[in-house]
């Protein structure tokens, strides 16, 4: 993470939900979870709630193929995914 | 707000207005000014393509680019020398943001089009070249007849 903010300035309520992930996957948290947790107000939030609804909500495609969408769109980007 | 609709409208809205409007340490010009860079023209941009109003300083201009059109190439001494010339961590959350979300919904826009067959503005992404993914050889369904 660059910005140390987003990697260490979470307010306690997202830092206590960073810890119980820490805990129980065993594994630094990623990075994207960290940038959703950060200030959610302004955009983890809204953001979440809209992926919620694209990747799980009612659609005639399946999770699976939504996530094989966004995977391919990740490699495309060149972003892990 | 903007031109979309369908079922995802009122999350797309939502999204839009606590990123654009919501008080935080950059003033909401300048996140509309950078949300509108990042977000290529199209027949379907609402608004907040029009409004360049604000100006954005050349280094974070050069960095709103980068994270719009090849975020991969962002690097430590990018952020670096962003923060040495007095750009705070959620100056730099918040342009991010803006960024990559202008950057998006002009994908999703440009892709929407698509599918109604509209024209569609070029991709500036085309730049990068053409992606590696070709069909494999054994995704044709292997043993069914």
């Amino acid at each position: 993470m660059r910005l140390h903010a987003v990697e260490h300035g979470h307010r306690l309520p997202q830092r206590l939900k960073l810890m119980l992930i820490r805990l129980v996957s065993r594994r630094r948290v990623p990075d994207v979870v960290k940038t959703l947790f950060y200030r959610p107000e302004f955009f983890g939030g809204p953001m979440c709630d809209w992926t919620q609804a694209v990747m799980r909500g009612p659609s005639p495609w399946s999770v699976g193929e939504r996530e094989l969408f966004a995977a391919f769109t990740s490699r495309l980007n060149q972003c892990l995914f | 707000m903007d031109g979309r609709t369908g079922r995802y409208a009122a999350f797309t809205k939502r999204l839009l207005d606590s990123v654009l409007a919501t008080s935080g340490h950059t003033p909401t010009e300048l996140r509309r000014a950078v949300l509108a860079r990042a977000r290529p023209s199209s027949p379907l941009s609402g608004t907040e393509s029009g409004t360049g109003g604000a100006d954005i300083a050349p280094d974070l201009a050069a960095y709103v680019d980068k994270v719009a059109l090849h975020a991969y190439q962002v690097t430590d001494e990018d952020l670096a020398a962003l923060k040495r010339a007095g750009h705070s961590d959620d100056v730099l959350f918040e342009a991010t943001v803006s960024a990559a979300l202008g950057a998006a919904l002009g994908r999703l826009e440009r892709g929407l089009s698509a599918l109604r067959g509209v024209a569609s503005p070029p991709d500036p992404l085309s730049r990068v070249g053409p992606h590696p993914v070709t069909p494999s050889p054994s995704g044709r369904g292997g043993t069914r007849e």
